[in-house]
């Protein structure tokens, strides 16, 4: 393969990865936006939704009917989530709200061990979800060109909403200030349901891809997609929509380019190297790249 | 502020004395009956408590007290553990399992004391460095920094197998920690953080954790008193780390990953931040309820009733009380705050008075 | 609030007595740890019911030394504190003769001190590193082969019969077993004279392959085989997306590969694809023994056996009565010295041999291809060479 050849693949290989993390934090930004809470039981959003598409499948559901299935999951349980673990804890200190997500987590994860035994399993995909498209001498995985396009449908969808209607400005209104919110008369609770509904969807979307990208599913599948997503989002700037995207997108490049280029000595050292990355961006622009520095209200 | 005469000032520091003196005393007759009487299941359990006390105490130094939210505590733990190993194995062992190690290191054994306290002393140096530049983060970015730094850490010691054996089993640690010696550590730890807890500086954190901008105008260098907050905890954990070592004999990078750090979190949650008691009672309540929840989860026989083994439910379990426990008591269960025995007994005394008296 | 801490409190201690209380009896009682919950659980799940298939079987019949075997279980939940407190509580309060189990060495090591401390043998049956009956001398076996051996049968495998000259290497660096077997795989397949044209690593649990298999297909050189050391849950997900970028060349590994998810992950993918494993468990091709242990298995778990460690598992328990029945008496030391000598035990997964002064048993290795989706046998191979643990 030629050197342009190379950069390209590449390059695919870090935009359909980018995509997926682009999803998963748009998802944890909008509820920390709002409710500066950290949800780390995001991660078990997409196991939910992949699980339920795997049942739905295996009772002989088509995979569209299951895979809409599997993203109902996701929504349902994080609007369950929402109404359950973090509505009774509304106002509580940050690190409170973290602890009752890693507390949600482990109560998700080990109950799906118990449910589903800790084993993987095969998820079935269908064959365009495992075409592969040549281009001279690329290969494109037909799943990354979904993902890619998928997830730019969504995140357009996701702009239009909170620009143009009602509620998505509602929303943005919340996140700026919770409380100037309220006295506008804004129904906090519907819009904090909302943020965690759009949220849980997308992350039910990304379980569906990335099922089909690894070919398995298991019950401790969320938690390495919910930290890299996590550390999109302070990359792009805690809270900030765009910012979680762009995030995102620098993430999967750094992943594949320090794969890719690193001697074949460092190349295990390549998460280490993307969080020493993170923590040097932290020092320079503390509230990530695009995070606005929070004026403090004394 | 009038002085206080010279015998006010005696009875009044005996009276602060009694009450650490009579518990440690408790605990030493406690610890003695289970080294002399308690078998060695039972011997193992009080380790295990000793220890997760000073990982739990240490991290509440830091995540309760001055508010860092440290997800990679146990970054030092790891530390303190490898590196008091490396330093206690013997030769014999060294040239096997660590033939690339380099000559000094090779040749060179301590025993436990100045091993666990070099371990101690590296990861605090390790967190001056980290904490010089993470200090300044506010809330949850520091929270994902620390993360970052656990990451590192656990790719390190993955990767740099000529020190760490990599991946690989690091097996073969001389069993020195006993009930004794980590009792020792933790009733030290308890009463550093306890002391300094309460102390003017103790204030200071929490006034930094409360109101930084409050604390700021008070003079308060809200910096400061994170990073030494950050230094010491880091100590601690990395003596902790050493005991584990010396406890569990064979350990890989995996041990000082995330699942142990949901441990010591959860623990640190259901004791209450912010509370040093509240951290002793939730090791405690947690270790033995768990190990409860493990053994009756094996099966048993009431009576005519068979109950079958459900493996895995005791995580489960832990995992629901650990929900409801934030749910209902989001402070844990000290809330907070300190137990006062003194209030405590004078409230006994006041209720067995009231039971005479009826 | 006080008071109701103090009833739990007295209620927990309580109970804990009375969960350690063992049960007493005429039985021998055999410790079994295995990881039912957690990453290892894939492995050790097979493996705790072959063995307790293996118990019923041999109760059914008479029985060792005229009394019943009991399997004391208990779950590792694949964290080493836990394994330590299980080994503990079987040595102080169960007082069992023998102790087996486990796929992997972290979790061996947790457990085998305990049991050598109290003077008892320790067998494992999954975990394959050569070099833990150093670390626990005397009283740490194995009941499978070594990974250097089954490293060994793969590169001569590959290299005199499917004639690779060249390989391409990747290895999986969080784990001692796969770090371990590609180490001994390159040293045999560089004796034979082949050449690896590239080295490459990962991480246990990475999902995403694409920057390894980008470089792969960078070499100008193309190599003749493709030798990934990987565990049992990524496997799959390294053969299909290697296939899915264009990869025909034969894949090949070490008994990680022994999992119905290969080929339910892979999917096509995974034909053309080696393993070296301790037996092949097919109902048609396998031995007799096989076939019988295939049936018995089907009939008590309504499945057939997942992997071949359901066979070691069954073998361990076997290996251990036959043991305890030649030394005629439960004592720790007769137990032993009867396992050392054991000679040409035949079992689903082999022939169980100690030779003087090893603790790890001389057994042959099984080559399995898959083909057609199915696991076939290619060959069995006995390496002519073996590296040096």
């Amino acid at each position: 393969m030629s050197p342009l050849e190379l950069l390209l693949q590449q390059l695919i290989n870090a935009v359909s990865i980018g995509s997926l993390y682009a999803l998963m934090a748009i998802g944890l930004a909008m509820v920390f936006g709002i409710l500066r809470l950290i949800n780390f039981a995001h991660g078990d959003l997409i196991m939910v939704g992949s699980y339920v598409a795997l049942l739905a499948q295996l009772l002989g559901l088509p995979f569209v009917a299951a895979a809409a299935a599997g993203v109902a999951a996701s929504t349902v349980a994080g609007l369950a989530m929402e109404r359950v673990a973090y509505r009774p804890l509304r106002g509580a200190h940050e690190i409170a709200m973290l602890l009752t997500s890693f507390s949600v987590t482990i109560f998700l994860e080990n109950l799906a061990i118990i449910l589903f035994r800790p084993t993987s399993r095969p998820f079935p995909a269908p064959a365009v979800l495992r075409s592969v498209i040549e281009m001279g001498r690329l290969r494109v995985a037909g799943l990354d060109l979904i993902a890619i396009a998928v997830a730019a449908v969504l995140l357009l969808a996701l702009t239009l909403f909170v620009r143009r209607t009602n509620i998505g400005i509602a929303m943005r209104a919340a996140s700026q200030d919770l409380l100037a919110a309220r006295l506008v008369g804004i129904n906090v609770n519907r819009v904090i349901a909302t943020a965690f509904a759009i949220g849980s969807l997308m992350a039910g979307v990304v379980g569906l891809l990335w099922s089909a990208r690894v070919g398995k599913v298991d019950p401790l599948m969320g938690f390495n997609p919910v930290l890299k997503a996590f550390v999109a989002s302070v990359i792009g700037g805690l809270g900030s929509l765009p910012g979680a995207v762009i995030g995102a997108y620098v993430l999967g490049g750094l992943e594949i380019l320090l794969q890719g280029l690193l001697p074949a000595g460092l190349t295990a050292y390549r998460d280490a190297f993307v969080f020493a990355v993170l923590i040097a961006l932290l020092l320079f622009r503390p509230n990530g790249i695009l995070g606005a520095s929070e004026r403090e209200k004394i | 502020m009038a002085m206080k005469p010279a015998e006010e000032g005696q009875p009044r520091l005996l009276a602060r004395l009694a009450g650490p003196v009579v518990l440690l005393a408790l605990l030493a007759v406690l610890l003695a009956g289970a080294a002399l009487f308690a078998g060695d299941y039972i011997q193992r359990i009080v380790i295990v408590i000793g220890i997760n006390v000073i990982l739990v105490v240490s991290l509440n130094l830091s995540n309760g007290f001055t508010g860092v939210f440290s997800l990679g505590h146990v970054g030092f733990m790891a530390i303190g553990a490898y590196t008091a190993a490396l330093l206690t194995l013997p030769v014999s062992l060294k040239a096997v399992n660590l033939p690339n190690l380099p000559g000094w290191l090779g040749r060179l054994v301590l025993s436990f004391l100045p091993a666990t306290l070099i371990g101690g002393l590296l990861a605090m140096a390790v967190a001056f460095l980290v904490g010089l530049s993470l200090m300044r983060l506010k809330g949850a970015y520091i929270s994902v920094a620390t993360l970052g730094f656990l990451v590192i850490v656990q790719v390190i010691l993955i990767n740099w197998d000529q020190v760490t054996r990599g991946a690989r089993t690091f097996a073969g640690v001389p069993p020195h920690s006993t009930i004794w010696n980590v009792w020792i550590w933790a009733a030290l730890s308890v009463y550093l953080v306890w002391r300094l807890g309460s102390s003017a500086f103790g204030r200071a954190m929490r006034a930094g954790r409360d109101n930084e901008i409050a604390a700021l105008s008070l003079g308060i260098s809200v910096i400061r008193s994170r990073l030494l907050a950050f230094c010491l905890s880091a100590f601690l954990t990395g003596v902790a780390g050493s005991l584990w070592a010396h406890f569990i004999t064979s350990f890989s990078p995996k041990s000082f990953y995330f699942v142990q750090t949901f441990n010591v979190i959860t623990m640190l949650v259901i004791g209450g931040l912010g509370s040093v008691s509240g951290s002793v009672i939730g090791v405690f309540l947690i270790t033995v309820f768990s190990e409860l929840l493990r053994n009756a989860e094996r099966g048993f026989d009431l009576g005519a009733l068979h109950v079958p083994p459900i493996y895995g439910a005791s995580q489960i379990l832990m995992a629901i009380m650990f929900v409801l426990v934030i749910v209902f008591r989001p402070a844990g269960i000290m809330g907070g705050r300190e137990l006062d025995l003194r209030a405590l007994l004078r409230r006994l005394a006041r209720q067995g008075r009231k039971k005479e008296a009826e | 609030m006080k008071t109701r801490l103090a009833i739990v409190l007295v209620a927990a201690l309580a109970l804990l007595a009375v969960g350690c209380a063992g049960k007493g009896g005429n039985v021998i009682k055999l410790g079994m740890l295995y990881n039912m919950t957690g990453s290892q659980a894939s492995l050790d799940t097979p493996s705790a019911n072959g063995a307790k298939l293996a118990a019923k079987e041999i109760n059914a019949a008479a029985g060792v030394l005229g009394k019943k075997i009991q399997l004391v279980a208990y779950d590792g939940k694949s964290d080493a504190a836990t394994i330590g407190n299980s080994a503990t509580q079987l040595v102080q309060t169960d007082k069992v003769v023998v102790m087996f189990g486990f796929s992997d060495t972290d979790m061996v090591m947790a457990a085998a001190p305990i049991a050598a401390k109290a003077g008892i043998v320790f067998v494992t049956s999954g975990a394959t590193s050569p070099k833990l009956p150093d670390q626990v001398p005397d009283y740490l076996y194995l009941a499978c082969f070594g990974d250097n051996v089954q490293a060994a049968a793969g590169a001569e495998y590959a290299f005199d019969t499917l004639k690779a000259g060249n390989v391409y290497l990747l290895i999986d660096k969080g784990m001692e077993y796969t770090l371990l077997l590609g180490r001994y795989f390159k040293e045999r397949f560089t004796q034979l004279g082949g050449k690896v044209l590239l080295e490459d690593n990962y991480q246990t649990g990475d999902k995403d392959f694409s920057a390894q298999i980008t470089k792969l297909k960078g070499l100008r050189a193309k190599p003749d085989l493709l030798y990934i050391a990987s565990g049992p849950d990524d496997v799959g997900t390294i053969v299909k997306q290697f296939r899915d970028a264009g990869l025909k060349e034969p894949i090949m590994g070490g008994d990680g590969y022994d999992t119905p998810l290969l080929v339910q992950v892979a999917g096509a993918g995974a034909e053309n694809v080696y393993f070296t494993t301790h037996s092949l468990m097919d109902s048609n091709l396998g031995t007799e023994a096989v076939k019988k242990f295939i049936a018995a298995y089907q009939a008590e778990y309504k499945t057939p056996p997942e992997n071949a460690f359901a066979g070691l598992g069954y073998d361990t328990v076997k290996l251990l009565a036959d043991a305890i029945k030649r030394a005629g008496s439960t004592d720790a030391k007769a137990i032993r010295e009867a396992l050392q000598a054991t000679k040409d035990l035949a079992g689903v997964t082999g022939t169980i041999s100690y030779q003087q002064g090893s603790r790890i048993p001389q057994k042959g290795v099984t080559v399995i291809l898959v083909k057609d989706g199915k696991f076939t046998l290619a060959q069995e191979v006995v390496p002519r060479v073996v590296p040096a643990p």
